[in-house]
């Protein structure tokens, strides 16, 4: 009897017009998202290669290291092949960050400042399709699971049978689920057979099993709202009513909880400003110039230089100075480093604490759930972008040494400077996550949407067994 | 057999819709129930069915108690609702189809359907067509069409003759005589007093929950059922 219930579902659903424009449209959508998701990977792979030969041209055309360290260098990040199907937060905050020993690095050139239309309107990547189109399906198909046939009188009718109220209501959420994956999974697979036939597009084992992880994600996020459909269809009289009901939380998911969470999350825990925050590193800067200004006043004064006729004295005279000098520079850039990196790492932690907040505020919605869950098996999220940034930030001191040092190897005085040698320039390095560590991120978000689908479904479940049909 | 017992439904708000309704109905037997709107008669058939749970009472199929064994009752009862929708993205032969499985019965071949919806007066034609282009008065034949293929001894019809046109509820009421020859009981509520005197074998009138009145179709004989059931309910009402 169930499977009779559970084909009738899927037959009813798969003959309604709903079904066949769903279909189409999830088909044409998908594609489409897989497909740009492609031209743009491609797209910034050609642009990070190009980029890293641009940086690499320019290096070697610095005169001297003088010039190097104020230029620095430019670290590009590389595009993430799971972009293709998360685009994450990657295209907002920035692809290069610039290394040099004045300013403390951070991402720049976002695809949004190079193209403002684009921050209008969003990339069109799958996760936005699941996130916003195929939720509001999976409502679309189960506001009228049970309200609808009591309005037909077909509950009545199948009830007049021996048919128990609890076979009824899981063969019909068996069916439903089983039609709201056909139009989802069809292109999905095509989409994935793109992935896997576009040149530059490789995907390697530990990817497959992300992208495996990232579709239970979507199943899991869409299966909420299967499930909340179903136990508003089985608490509602009427099917309009069911339809704004989840309309209703449809919203307060999707976009109230995820804005709200993060405006509440800034009011409990305040950060600084970007503007304090620079304000502060420069004026320590300042404080430090004046120091070295001191410095080096008072030594010329206790050192003053020898007579041009004394050259061994002038020599020896010189070679105080460069070690000085060395010295001063490695003290003060260290001080620098120094405090610019507790400002930072007190900023850092406060915002990491607001993000946090934000974040798990904002996981009572499905919808935050499944972006972290996504972007995180994507390698396209916050954390990723923190732990690339940190990688760069804990690169500029290396730098911000190694150039120092081959400063002071130089001539101090002027004259010609020395051509910068950058084979022993130290590279940054960075270690995407690892897919243990990614999973044991998503797992709260996981953890989380299958309670959701339980207290739902068993809250339809039991509204379904006391349920009017009358 | 058909037989409620004390059969009584107190809503929350206080609203006594059914109030200690007594009724049999043998096998072989037509027994129409009449009423307005609102009086119980449609309380009744949800109590039969097990929709809703009485206040008080019972009532019993083919001797089951339907409030103890619930799904065990609805194994002898065929239901015809007021308003056949069904499946209409189905056509009539999957309709039916998928009624009769849960219904219990899995081998019913194709030319099985097809005869019987031959036999509740549908066209071959309609047989492949989805349902929601169908008529009011071809659904309401289906669901009829579903009741049979049931087979159960008893068959319960709410307004079965709403909506059809004069043709189609003569031929409905042929049909259900057909039925009665076959020793189903028959319960059928209804307000279509015209053709029911023709077919019933007793009649009740229920007025505010209550069955006033029940008579058969012999103590009946040459009265005007109509004139009959207005005179009736306007002498209870003036006495309430």
């Amino acid at each position: 009897m169930l499977r009779d219930i559970i084909k009738k579902e899927i037959q009813d659903t798969i003959m309604s017009p709903r079904f066949v424009f769903t279909f189409l449209l999830c088909t044409i959508l998908i594609l489409l998202a897989v497909y740009t998701g492609i031209n743009n990977y491609q797209a910034e792979l050609k642009e990070h290669s190009a980029a890293m030969a641009l940086n690499k041209k320019n290096l070697e055309s610095q005169q001297g290291y003088q010039q190097l360290a104020g230029l620095g260098t430019k670290i590009n990040r590389k595009p993430q092949v799971l972009s293709t199907i998360v685009s994450g937060i990657w295209e907002a905050v920035g692809r290069v960050a610039s290394v040099n020993i004045a300013y403390d690095p951070n991402m720049t050139e976002s695809k949004y400042s190079s193209n403002p239309i684009f921050a209008v309107f969003g990339p069109l990547d799958l996760t936005f399709i699941v996130k916003i189109v195929l939720s509001l399906f999976a409502i679309l198909f189960t506001y009228d699971t049970i309200v609808g046939e009591k309005e037909k009188g077909t509950l009545k009718l199948a009830l007049s049978n021996k048919v128990p109220r609890d076979r009824l209501i899981l063969g019909k959420a068996i069916g439903g689920f089983v039609s709201l994956l056909i139009p989802l999974l069809i292109p999905l697979l095509i989409g994935l057979l793109l992935l896997m036939v576009y040149p530059n597009v490789s995907l390697v084992g530990g990817d497959w099993i992300r992208i495996a992880l990232i579709l239970l994600i979507f199943l899991l996020y869409l299966s909420v709202f299967f499930t909340l459909g179903l136990f508003v269809s089985a608490r509602t009289s009427r099917s309009s009513t069911s339809f704004l009901i989840l309309l209703f939380i449809w919203v307060t998911f999707v976009t109230v909880i995820p804005k709200a969470s993060v405006m509440i999350a800034s009011q409990i825990k305040p950060i600084p400003s970007v503007h304090e925050i620079t304000a502060q590193k420069d004026a320590y800067l300042q404080e430090i110039q004046k120091e070295a200004f001191a410095e080096r006043t008072e030594y010329f004064k206790n050192n003053p230089a020898p007579d041009k006729d004394q050259p061994e004295a002038r020599k020896k005279w010189e070679e105080g100075i460069r070690k000085w000098a060395e010295d001063l520079q490695q003290s003060l850039t260290g001080k620098i480093d120094e405090r610019n990196a507790a400002i930072e790492r007190d900023y850092q932690a406060k915002m990491q604490q607001q993000q946090r907040l934000a974040v798990n505020l904002s996981r009572i919605s499905p919808t935050s759930a499944m972006m972290f869950g996504a972007m995180s098996l994507a390698r396209t999220g916050v954390d990723e972008h923190d732990r690339f940034l940190s990688s760069v930030r804990t690169y500029k001191p290396i730098f911000t040494k190694w150039v120092n040092e081959k400063m002071m190897q130089g001539n101090i005085f002027g004259g010609e400077q020395i051509k910068p040698d950058l084979g022993d320039m130290p590279q940054h390095e960075f270690i995407p996550e690892r897919l243990e560590e990614s999973f044991q991120r998503v797992l709260p978000d996981i953890i989380l949407m299958i309670f959701l689908i339980i207290l739902f479904f068993v809250g339809a479940y039991v509204s379904f067994l006391r349920y009017d049909v009358r | 057999m058909l037989e409620t017992k004390d059969l009584t439904k107190k809503y929350e708000d206080g609203l006594l819709a059914l109030d200690h309704l007594n009724l049999r109905v043998e096998p072989g037997e037509i027994f129409c129930m009449f009423g307005a709107n609102g009086s119980g008669k449609t309380t009744a058939i949800n109590l039969i069915l097990g929709f809703i749970p009485p206040t008080k009472g019972t009532a019993f199929v083919e001797g089951v108690d339907v409030v103890k064994e619930p799904l065990k009752s609805k194994e002898h009862i065929s239901y015809v609702s007021e308003n056949v929708m069904l499946y209409g993205n189905f056509t009539a032969y999957q309709n039916l189809d998928y009624f009769s499985k849960l219904a219990g019965k899995r081998k019913i071949k194709r030319t099985e359907y097809a005869e019987v919806m031959k036999r509740v007066g549908l066209q071959e034609e309609a047989f492949d067509m989805r349902i929601k282009n169908f008529s009011k008065g071809m659904r309401q034949k289906l669901g009829i069409a579903v009741a049979i293929l049931k087979d159960a001894p008893n068959l319960i019809l709410d307004e079965p003759t709403s909506g059809l046109d004069p043709k189609s509820g003569q031929e409905f009421m042929g049909l259900l005589l057909e039925l009665k020859a076959k020793e189903k009981s028959i319960f059928i509520s209804s307000h279509d007093i015209f053709r029911a005197k023709f077919i019933a074998d007793r009649v009740g009138f229920m007025l505010q929950g209550k069955l006033v009145m029940m008579k058969t179709s012999e103590e009946l004989h040459g009265e005007d059922l109509n004139k009959l059931y207005l005179e009736y309910m306007h002498e209870h009402s003036v006495d309430e």
